[in-house]
C-alpha cells in the first residue's frame, strides 16, 4: 500500500464538495446561464440527477474490487499493457489536465478580480507549492486542512440569504421559455464539472468503511448539486437572465453588489476566501490522485519522489495547456473540457470497464 | 613573548576581513571602475586570484618560522643588519597604511557627512579609540570585532535591496577596454587584498598555526567576494560612464536605493560598516605598527609604544598624504607591491638558498 | 563599586556632549526645502528658488484649528553667479539654515536648459546634502512658477509634482539617471516636462471667496537636451513613443479601434512590457530591430461587438500591435529626422554588441544614428478582460 492513512465517511463527503465546488460555483453559473437563460437551475438539477448516476456507476465498479484504485483494477479488468494504458490517460489527461486547469482558473480569478498587477505565475507556484506540501503528507493531512476550512463554506451560505433582499422571483419567470434542448444543453457544463467526483474512485480503498462509498457519494452528488443550484440562482435571482450570462463570475459580482444599510457590504472577501482555501484543496486531490497514480502505475514503493515533478508539470501545464488568455481558458473549458472530460473519463471508460468486468465476471460481487 | 592573548582561525579570518573591507568597499571601485569601466568585476576576479598567491607567499614564508612575527624573521634570514632595514621597512609600511586609513576615515566623514567639523576631530578619535584597543592587546581587538563584523551583512541586504535599480545589461560589451585597462584595474585591489600580510604579524599568535593558510584563502576569497559585490553594485546601478565619476560610487549607490518610498536613505548603513571598520583596521595596523616597533628594538613590553606610536601615526596622516582629496588620490598605493609581494618573495628566496627555517609540511602544495 | 557607578554616570552624561555636537543643527533652526527651482535671469545670472516648507502647515491638526492661515510652504529666490553664490545670497533672507536632503525636485527653468543643464546638475550631484535620487525636470517657462503654484491634494507643488511623477505615466528622471544619460555617449539625455495650468473656474463650492485663480503642476511632455542643452520638446503622445522605444511604458493604456466595429474604440491596460533593441551592421549598413513585447488587460469596451472569442482577442492583440507601432514611429522619425539626436540609448545597444566598431562611430554617433534604419515588432497580449464577458446589455447574439 503506498498511503497507509484511512479516513472516514465524512472526512470523503468534505474532500468531494472541495473538489466540485471552489471552481464550480464562480465559473460554471454564467456557461449555464448562457445557455439555459432563466431555466439554468433546472439544468443544475437536471445535471445533479446525472451525477447521480456517474457516482452510482464508479462506486459499483470500484467495489468489486475492493482495496484497489482504478489504476489498479484497470490492469486487473484490461490485462497489463491495456491497463496500464488507461491509467496513464487518466493521469495524464484528466487528472493533470483537469488539475492544471484548476490552477489555471484559480490564478486567473485572482489576477483579474483582486490583483491584476501581480504576474500570473506567483499565483499558480504559490498554489501548487502549498498543495505540494499537503499531497507529500499524505490524504490523511489533505483532509484535515479541509476539515478545518470547509466551515467558511457556511459563509457562502450567509452571503446567500444576504442577497436574498437584492433578489425577485420573478425573474426566474416563464419557467421552460426556451424549451427542453437549451435546458438539456446547459446540464453538460454542469455535470462534467460535478462528475469529477470519480476522483472517488482513487480514493475508494482508503476509506476506513468501504462500503459506506455509495452513501459517500451519493450524499456528496447531492450537496454539490445543492450549492451549486444555490450559486446559480443567486445570480440569476440577482441579475436576470440576460446580465448573469455577461459576467465572467456572476457569483463575485452578485456577492458584490449586496449592501445591508450601507453598512454590511464589500461581502467579496467572503468569496475570496472561499475561492482561496478551497482551490488549494481541489489542486491538492487532483495532485494527490495524479501522483498516487503514477505511483502505482509505475509500480513504485512510495509515491513522495514523484511530488515534485509532477508540481512543475501541473504549474507549466497550468501556463501552456490552457490557452494565453481568460477567453482561451473559457473557451477550452467549454469547447475542449467539458464534452472530453465527460464522454470519456467520466461515463465513458467506467462504464466500459463495468462491462467488460461483468462479462470477464472479474472482480467480487459489489455490494 | 610580547602577546599574550592568542585568538582561534575564526577570529583571524575575521579580523583579517576588517582589516581589508572597511576603506576597501568605499575607495577601491571608483579607482577599478576608472580603469576597467564595465570589465571592473573581472579586474576584481584577476586581482582575488593574485591576493590569494600574496596570501600563500606570506604564510608559506611565516610557517618556515613558527612562532616568529615577520619583524623578527627577517633579521634570521637576512642577518642583522640588512635585517634590521627590512624590519624597518615594515614598520613604516604598517604606520604609512594606519596613518592612511584615518586620512581616509576623515576624508569620507567630512566629505559625506559632516562638512564643518574640522578632520582632526575624526583622525584623533578614531586614533585614541583604537589605542585603547591596541593597548588591551590582541584578543580584546578581536573581540570588538566579532562584536561588530554581522553589520557587514548589512552590506549585503543593501545589495540586494539596491537590485530593484540594477540593470544586467550595463555590464556588456565584456572585454571592451582590453587587457591593459583590466589589469590597471586590478592594481589597486590588489594593493588592498595584499594587505593580508599583516597577517605575518600575527600568525604566532594564532591556536593553531597550522591553520594559517586556510585563514588567509578564506580571507581573501570572502574579501574579494564583497568587495566584487560593491563594486558590481554601483555598476550595475550607474552604468560605466556615471560610476567612475562618483568619488564613493558605493556611497552614491546605496543612497539611491528607495523602495516602496519607504524604505530609503540607507547610507547610514555604510556609514556604520564605515566607521566601525575603521575602528579596527586602524586597530590593526596600529598593533601591527607598535608590536613590530617592540620587537624591533628588542622591548619587553609594548605598551609604552601606544601612546607615541598613536601620535606619529595621526600626524603622518596629515603630512604623508597632500592637504587635499586630489592629492590623496594621487598617493593610491601602488607602491605596496614592494613590501607585499616583491620583499616576501625575496625573504621566501633567501630562507630557501640558505636553508633557514624549518621545512613546513605544506610546502609541498 | 561606588565609584564604578559614579564612573558609569559620568561616562553617560559626558556622552551626552559627544555625538553630532560640532556640526549640531536643531530641526527648529532648519529651513527643510521641499523644492528648487534655477532659472536664468534676463541679464544672465542664475536664479535659484526654494520651496521651504513652514512646519506649522505639516503638524497635525494644523488645518482645523488655525484655519489654514500659514501657508503650507514658502518660495523666495536670489540671484548670483552661481548656484552656490545664489545660495549664500538666500541665505540672507532665510533665517534658518538650508537643508537640501528633502528637496523632492530639481526644476530648471526653460532658458537656463537652453544656456545649459550641466551647470545645474553638478552643484546637486557634488554637494552631499541633496539626494542623487532628486526627480529632474524641465519647466516649460519659469522654474520658479512651478514651485509657486498651488495644487489640490498636496499641500505644497514640490510634494504634488513628486507624485505625479511616482505614477510613472509619463517619462521620468531622477538627476542621476540624467547623469548617467549625460555621461554616456550612447544616449542623449531627456527630461521630464512640466507646466504650470490655471484649475480654470469653479474650484468647487465653498472656495469661492478666494477666487483667485489656483494654479496646478502639470507633467507635460519631455525635453529633449543636445548634449547638456534644451534643443525641443515631445508632446505627450510622442513621450509615449518614446516610453515603448525605451522599455519603460510599464503603466498607461493603450486605444485601438474596436474589432468588427469601426469608429468605437477598445482600451487595453498595459500590464507589463519590455523593450529588446538588437542592432546589425555589416560595415556600411546600420539598422535596428526594435522587439517590443507588451501585456495587458482589456478595460473598456466603447462598441458592441462579443470580444470574448479567441479570434477577437488575436485581432485585438493585432489591432494594438499596429497601434503602438505607429506611435514608436512618430517619435523615432521626430528624434532621427527633426532633432537628429539618438535619445533611445540605441548607441548604448549597438555599444554592447559591436564594441570595435563603436570605437570609431561614437564621435559621430548621432549622425550615423539619423540614417539608421529601423524595424519596430511588436508581440502584444491581451490577457484579461475584466470581469464582463460581453459588453454588458447587448443583446443576445
Amino acid at each position: 500500500m503506498l498511503e497507509h492513512g484511512k479516513i472516514d465517511g465524512k472526512q470523503a463527503i468534505f474532500l468531494m464538495l472541495s473538489v466540485v465546488l471552489p471552481t464550480a460555483i464562480l465559473t460554471i453559473p454564467a456557461g449555464i446561464v448562457r445557455t439555459a437563460r432563466q431555466d439554468a437551475w433546472l439544468s443544475v438539477m437536471a445535471a445533479t440527477l446525472a451525477v447521480l448516476l456517474i457516482a452510482w456507476l464508479v462506486v459499483s465498479l470500484s467495489l468489486r474490487f475492493p482495496g484497489k484504485t482504478l489504476c489498479e483494477y484497470a490492469e486487473e479488468i484490461l490485462g497489463k499493457t491495456l491497463g496500464k494504458i488507461v491509467c496513464l490517460l487518466y493521469i495524464w489527461l484528466f487528472f493533470l489536465y483537469a488539475g492544471s486547469g484548476a490552477v489555471r482558473q484559480f490564478s486567473f480569478f485572482l489576477v483579474t478580480a483582486m490583483m491584476p498587477e501581480t504576474p500570473i505565475e506567483v499565483f499558480s507556484i504559490t498554489v501548487v507549492a502549498v498543495a505540494a506540501y499537503a499531497v507529500r503528507n499524505g490524504l490523511e493531512v489533505l483532509c484535515r486542512f479541509n476539515q478545518l476550512f470547509l466551515p467558511v463554506t457556511g459563509l457562502l451560505a450567509i452571503v446567500f440569504f444576504l442577497s436574498t433582499i437584492e433578489m425577485k422571483p420573478a425573474r426566474l419567470l416563464p419557467v421552460f421559455d426556451a424549451g427542453l434542448l437549451p435546458i438539456v444543453k446547459g446540464t453538460v457544463m454542469p455535470t462534467m464539472l460535478m462528475g469529477e467526483i470519480v476522483l472517488l474512485a482513487m480514493i475508494i480503498p482508503y476509506l476506513n468503511k468501504p462500503e459506506e462509498a455509495q452513501r459517500i457519494a451519493i450524499l456528496s452528488a447531492l450537496f454539490n448539486g445543492f450549492v451549486l443550484t444555490a450559486s446559480t440562482l443567486e445570480a440569476l435571482l440577482i441579475f436576470g437572465p440576460d446580465l448573469a450570462a455577461h459576467w465572467i463570475f456572476p457569483t463575485f459580482n452578485a456577492v458584490r453588489v449586496i449592501s445591508i444599510a450601507n453598512f454590511l457590504e464589500r461581502l467579496e472577501s467572503v468569496i475570496v476566501a472561499f475561492w482561496v482555501l478551497g482551490g488549494f484543496v481541489k489542486v491538492g486531490v487532483f495532485y494527490y490522485v495524479a501522483v498516487l497514480g503514477s505511483a502505482q502505475c509505475l509500480n513504485l514503493k512510495d509515491y513522495r519522489p514523484l511530488v515534485l515533478p509532477v508540481g512543475v508539470i501541473l504549474v507549466s501545464f497550468s501556463s501552456f495547456m490552457h490557452g494565453e488568455n481568460i477567453v482561451d481558458m473559457i473557451y477550452y473549458i467549454s469547447q475542449i473540457q467539458v464534452p472530453f472530460m465527460l464522454i470519456v473519463f467520466e461515463v465513458g471508460i467506467p462504464l466500459l470497464l463495468l462491462i467488460i468486468a461483468l462479462v470477464r465476471g472479474k472482480g467480487g460481487q459489489s455490494s | 613573548m610580547l602577546e599574550h592573548g592568542k585568538i582561534d582561525s575564526k577570529q583571524a579570518i575575521l579580523l583579517m576581513i576588517s582589516m581589508i573591507l572597511p576603506t576597501a568597499i568605499l575607495i577601491v571601485p571608483a579607482i577599478t571602475l576608472k580603469y576597467a569601466k564595465q570589465d571592473a568585476w573581472l579586474s576584481l576576479i584577476l586581482a582575488t586570484l593574485v591576493g590569494l598567491l600574496i596570501a600563500w607567499l606570506v604564510v608559506s614564508l611565516s610557517l618556515r618560522f613558527p612562532g616568529k612575527t615577520i619583524i623578527e624573521y627577517t633579521e634570521e634570514i637576512l642577518g642583522r643588519v640588512l635585517g634590521k632595514i627590512v624590519g624597518f621597512l615594515y614598520i613604516y609600511t604598517f604606520m604609512r597604511i594606519g596613518s592612511g586609513v584615518c586620512r581616509e576615515f576623515g576624508f569620507f566623514l567630512v566629505t559625506a557627512m559632516m562638512p564643518e567639523t574640522p578632520m582632526i576631530v575624526f583622525i584623533i578619535i578614531a586614533i585614541v579609540i583604537s589605542a585603547y584597543a591596541v593597548r588591551n592587546g590582541l584578543e580584546v581587538l578581536c573581540r570588538f570585532n566579532q562584536l561588530f563584523i554581522p553589520v557587514t551583512g548589512l552590506l549585503v541586504i543593501a545589495f540586494l535591496l539596491s537590485t530593484t535599480n540594477m540593470k544586467l545589461t550595463r555590464l556588456l560589451p565584456v572585454f571592451d577596454t582590453g587587457l591593459l585597462s583590466i589589469a590597471q584595474g586590478a592594481v589597486s585591489p590588489i594593493a588592498w587584498l595584499g594587505e593580508i600580510l599583516t597577517l605575518a604579524m600575527i600568525i604566532p599568535y594564532l591556536t593553531k598555526p597550522k591553520e594559517a593558510y586556510r585563514v588567509a584563502v578564506i580571507s581573501v576569497l570572502l574579501s574579494g567576494f564583497i568587495l566584487m559585490i560593491n563594486t558590481m553594485e554601483s555598476l550595475l546601478i550607474f552604468g560605466p560612464d556615471l560610476a567612475n565619476h562618483w568619488l564613493y560610487p558605493t556611497y552614491n549607490a546605496v543612497r539611491v536605493v528607495s523602495i516602496a518610498n519607504f524604505l530609503e536613505r540607507l547610507d547610514a548603513v555604510i556609514l556604520m560598516v564605515w566607521i566601525l571598520g575603521g575602528f579596527i583596521k586602524i586597530g590593526v595596523f596600529y598593533y601591527a605598527f607598535v608590536l613590530g616597533s617592540a620587537q624591533w628594538m628588542g622591548l619587553k613590553d609594548y605598551r609604552p609604544l601606544v601612546l607615541p606610536a598613536g601620535l606619529i601615526m595621526g600626524a603622518s596622516s596629515y603630512f604623508l598624504f597632500g592637504i587635499n582629496i586630489v592629492e590623496y588620490y594621487s598617493h593610491l598605493p601602488y607602491h605596496l607591491i614592494l613590501p607585499e609581494v616583491v620583499i616576501p618573495l625575496l625573504l621566501l628566496i633567501v630562507a630557501l638558498a640558505k636553508g633557514k627555517g624549518k621545512k613546513s609540511e605544506d610546502e609541498a602544495t | 563599586m561606588r565609584k564604578k557607578i559614579a564612573i558609569l554616570l559620568l561616562l553617560f552624561f559626558l556622552s551626552g556632549l559627544l555625538g553630532g555636537c560640532w556640526s549640531r543643527s536643531e530641526i527648529g533652526e532648519e529651513a527643510i526645502i521641499l523644492g528648487t527651482g534655477v532659472d536664468l535671469t534676463e541679464d544672465g545670472l542664475i536664479r535659484l528658488s526654494v520651496q521651504i516648507a513652514s512646519p506649522g502647515a505639516f503638524s497635525a491638526g494644523g488645518d482645523t484649528s488655525g484655519g489654514g492661515k500659514e501657508p503650507p510652504a514658502w518660495v523666495v529666490w536670489a540671484e548670483g553667479e552661481t548656484i552656490e553664490d545664489a545660495e549664500r545670497y538666500l541665505a540672507m533672507k532665510v533665517p534658518r539654515r538650508i537643508y537640501w536632503d528633502h528637496s523632492i525636485i530639481l526644476v530648471i527653468g526653460e532658458r537656463m536648459a537652453k544656456r545649459g543643464t550641466e551647470m545645474v546638475s553638478n552643484f546637486f550631484l557634488r554637494t552631499g546634502e541633496p539626494r542623487e535620487n532628486m526627480w529632474l525636470m524641465v519647466a516649460r517657462g519659469e522654474a520658479r512658477d512651478i514651485l509657486q503654484a498651488q495644487p489640490m491634494l498636496a499641500k505644497t507643488s514640490a510634494q504634488a509634482t513628486g507624485f505625479l511623477t511616482r505614477m510613472k505615466t509619463g517619462y521620468i528622471v531622477q538627476i542621476w539617471e540624467y547623469a548617467e544619460m549625460r555621461a554616456s555617449k550612447g544616449v542623449q539625455p531627456v527630461v521630464t516636462g512640466v507646466e504650470v495650468q490655471d484649475f480654470g473656474e469653479g474650484r468647487g463650492p465653498g472656495q469661492g471667496e478666494n477666487s483667485t485663480v489656483q494654479k496646478k503642476v502639470e507633467l507635460s511632455g519631455v525635453a529633449v537636451l543636445k548634449v547638456d542643452k534644451l534643443i525641443g520638446w515631445l508632446d505627450a503622445h510622442e513621450t509615449r513613443g518614446l516610453l515603448w522605444l525605451k522599455g519603460e511604458a510599464k503603466e498607461g493604456a493603450v486605444i485601438v479601434p474596436s474589432p468588427g466595429e469601426p469608429g468605437k474604440e477598445v482600451s487595453i491596460k498595459i500590464r507589463r512590457s519590455h523593450t529588446k533593441i538588437v542592432p546589425e551592421y555589416d560595415g556600411e549598413n546600420l539598422w535596428f530591430n526594435v522587439n517590443i513585447y507588451v501585456e495587458g488587460d482589456m478595460v473598456e469596451q466603447q462598441s458592441r461587438v462579443d470580444l470574448a472569442k479567441p479570434e477577437q482577442i488575436k485581432a485585438l492583440e493585432t489591432a494594438m500591435s499596429e497601434e503602438i507601432k505607429a506611435r514608436t514611429t512618430a517619435t523615432l522619425e521626430k528624434a532621427q529626422t527633426e532633432y537628429g539626436l539618438d535619445i533611445f540609448g540605441f548607441g548604448n545597444a549597438f555599444h554592447r554588441k559591436y564594441r570595435k566598431e563603436w570605437r570609431e562611430m561614437q564621435n559621430h554617433w548621432d549622425e550615423e544614428f539619423s540614417r539608421a534604419g529601423v524595424n519596430i515588432a511588436v508581440e502584444a497580449h491581451v490577457r484579461g478582460i475584466g470581469l464582463l464577458s460581453m459588453p454588458a446589455g447587448s443583446p443576445e447574439k
